[in-house]
């Protein structure tokens, strides 16, 4: 069965003042029905973008799409006219936001804003609408949902205006998700509910999800398949468990390293990754890790890597591996 | 987490709206009820003013001209015999008309055109404005002079004259806000959920830019009853015998040393009436904030 997502080979450049920055650079990945995937990377690699892509809400007119494909369910979405996308928006295809104290209106009801797709894309009444939203609160698990709808955002706590940006995606039952950082603001014990609240919503739903995060402590629990991205592009990509434990990719592996794990003694330092990301105005000529990476060879600074298969079903885009080695690896 | 499906849900309380949200949080508010009870005293006296005194606006006592107030006339009367006190409650009915009804035109004419340029951006936004700031530049007495010749000189044109002079105010205004506000994430969001443009301006701008709005608005009603009151004294106003606070204004201030009261008085009502939509204006643009909920 084909894939329900196949993004491929997309380019989307920020036209500003100082130049043109590629903040995705040529990516491609896909999504299965019901799976789970994640995008891994820090900040400014092009995670959010890509992301954004799909739903074509990149900001205009800065922002373009340049080339590429976005397929899903066979359909190419950046061939659709605006009012075709408008139906994909929300009823197909939703979004979290990494930041639910700004994404959700200040002056409407919790529930007025979860009724909205409903009205959008099935034609409820705004008193049916409220009705599901009702319902909808009470399976994220907020208590008194009845009294909850009523309310305005800033009567939520950081963690229930997630849950509430969560029934907001999930209103229309998309056969997509993309959940972006959505669990960078609050704090730790709050994070794993959202995530085991999304894991059970998704698996309930039979949804996909993509999940969007810099923290590779959550992608090995959560997702099935991972895509590590670097400088606008996707450096590594395989099962989570395999890119967990065999790392291709130094930058994966980096990564890694700069997690804190309670299971290694406390005396072993956390190890950062020196340096900054590329200027993706003017990236290097070879590969964009380069400058950062302690195992770097001659040939990495003057030709690029592609992505090539290191294992079955595991791929990376790096000289080394790709030569059979991983000093990385301890 | 167990997920329940079809759970009958009861309603504790009929939904709130925006609008039935700020009515309760206004009727708290003592400033502003009181000046709504203000406004709707006065529209009621200026309806019922016959009922309220025997004399008429246009009724001269030519041997009881420039008195001061005294039992018989209430607030004095002025220089051709005329009782002050009841021009001033027939002067209230062009005075309010004045100031309420061109502020509708302003909402009416103002409001899309700032919420198109403001939502629509780039070159749709720049030819809007630049009417506008042609609109802006144009001395407003001289376009309302220019109007009042073109569309006559009923009392309804005079309220379209001054309404058509004052609109642009509120599309720079909403422009303004909107243009500030679109950028917000929650717009995404609702762009996301699947929302369309004049959707979202609707839904999502137009309420978040509603207490600027309502404050402009409230400061525009006294403008424009100033505004009459130097039409009337150019003569394009409303047409004497008709009162209007503002022609009344004028004519006490012609005599500001030797009679003040017939300054005092006037001026006196119309203090009270910009602080009482002053008073409402705030009250509701804390009424439409939902922090302000308790």
């Amino acid at each position: 069965m084909a894939p329900l997502l196949e993004v491929k080979n997309i380019r989307t450049y920020f036209h500003t003042q100082d130049g043109v920055v590629k903040a995705v650079d040529g990516v491609s990945y896909d999504v299965n029905r019901g799976e789970t995937i994640a995008l891994v990377g820090e900040s400014g690699c092009g995670k959010t973008v890509s992301a954004l892509s799909i739903l074509r809400l990149v900001a205009e007119p800065a922002g373009k799409i340049i080339s590429g494909e976005i397929l899903f369910n066979g359909v190419d979405l950046l061939k659709l006219s605006d009012a075709e996308m408008h139906k994909m928006r929300g009823a197909r295809i939703s979004i979290i936001f990494q930041e639910p104290q700004t994404s959700l209106n200040p002056v409407l009801t919790i529930g007025r804003q979860i009724s909205e797709g409903l009205e959008f894309h099935k034609n409820m009444s705004l008193h049916d609408g409220m009705l599901e939203a009702t319902r909808l609160l009470k399976l994220v698990g907020i208590p008194h949902p009845e009294r909850r709808v009523y309310e305005y955002p800033h009567q939520f706590s950081g963690g229930m205006r997630q849950r509430a940006m969560i029934a907001i995606a999930i209103a229309c039952q998309p056969q997509l998700i993309i959940a972006d950082e959505p669990t960078t603001v609050v704090d730790v014990t709050i994070q794993a509910q959202l995530l085991e609240l999304i894991r059970n919503i998704t698996k309930e739903l039979d949804t996909a999800l993509i999940l969007i995060t810099h923290n590779l402590g959550i992608v090995a629990r959560y997702a099935k398949r991972v895509f590590v991205m670097y400088a606008g592009n996707i450096v590594e990509y395989g099962q989570a468990l395999d890119v967990y434990h065999q790392p291709c990719h130094p930058y994966t592996a980096g990564l890694l390293a700069s997690v804190p794990r309670l299971d290694e003694p406390r005396k072993n330092r956390l190890q950062p990754i020196e340096g900054q990301p590329p200027d993706l105005i003017a990236p290097p000529a070879g590969c964009a890790f380069q400058a950062r990476c302690t195992y770097s060879l001659p040939q990495c600074s003057k030709e690029k890597p592609v992505l090539m298969q290191i294992t079955p079903g595991h791929f990376a885009a790096c000289w080394i591996s790709q030569r059979g080695t991983k000093p990385w690896q301890k | 987490m167990a997920v329940e499906i079809n759970t009958p849900v009861v309603f504790e309380r009929p939904p709130h709206t925006l609008w039935g949200d700020a009515i309760i949080r206004l009727r708290r508010n003592y400033f502003a009820m009181g000046g709504l009870a203000f406004i709707i005293l006065l529209s009621l006296a200026a309806i019922c003013a016959p009922l309220i005194t025997h004399y008429g606006f246009a009724d001269q006592h030519l041997d009881q001209i420039l008195q001061g107030p005294s039992a018989q006339h209430w607030m004095g009367t002025d220089q051709l015999g005329r009782d002050t006190f009841a021009r001033l409650l027939y002067g209230a009915r062009t005075s309010l008309a004045v100031g309420i009804f061109t502020q509708f035109i302003v909402i009416v004419i103002g409001l899309p055109i700032g919420a198109i340029a403001g939502y629509a951006g780039g070159r749709v936004d720049n030819y809007i404005m630049r009417f506008v700031d042609v609109m802006y530049a144009f001395p407003d007495i001289l376009l309302i002079i220019l109007l009042r010749s073109v569309l006559g000189g009923s009392i309804y044109m005079l309220f379209l004259a001054i309404g058509l002079v004052a609109w642009v105010n509120i599309s720079r205004l909403v422009r303004g806000q909107l243009m500030a506000l679109k950028s917000r994430d929650f717009v995404s969001a609702a762009k996301a959920m699947g929302g369309m443009g004049p959707y979202i301006t609707w839904r999502h701008l137009l309420p978040n830019a509603l207490g600027p709005i309502i404050i402009s608005i409230t400061f525009n009603i006294p403008r424009a009853i100033f505004t009459e009151a130097a039409l009337s004294y150019i003569g394009i106003g409303v047409k004497p015998p008709t009162p209007s606070w503002g022609a009344m204004i004028q004519d006490g201030f012609n005599l500001i040393f030797s009679k003040p009261y017939m300054l005092l008085f006037p001026a006196i009502a119309l203090a009270l009436l910009m602080l009482a939509f002053t008073f409402l204006g705030d009250g509701l643009r804390d009424a439409l904030d939902p922090k302000m909920r308790r």
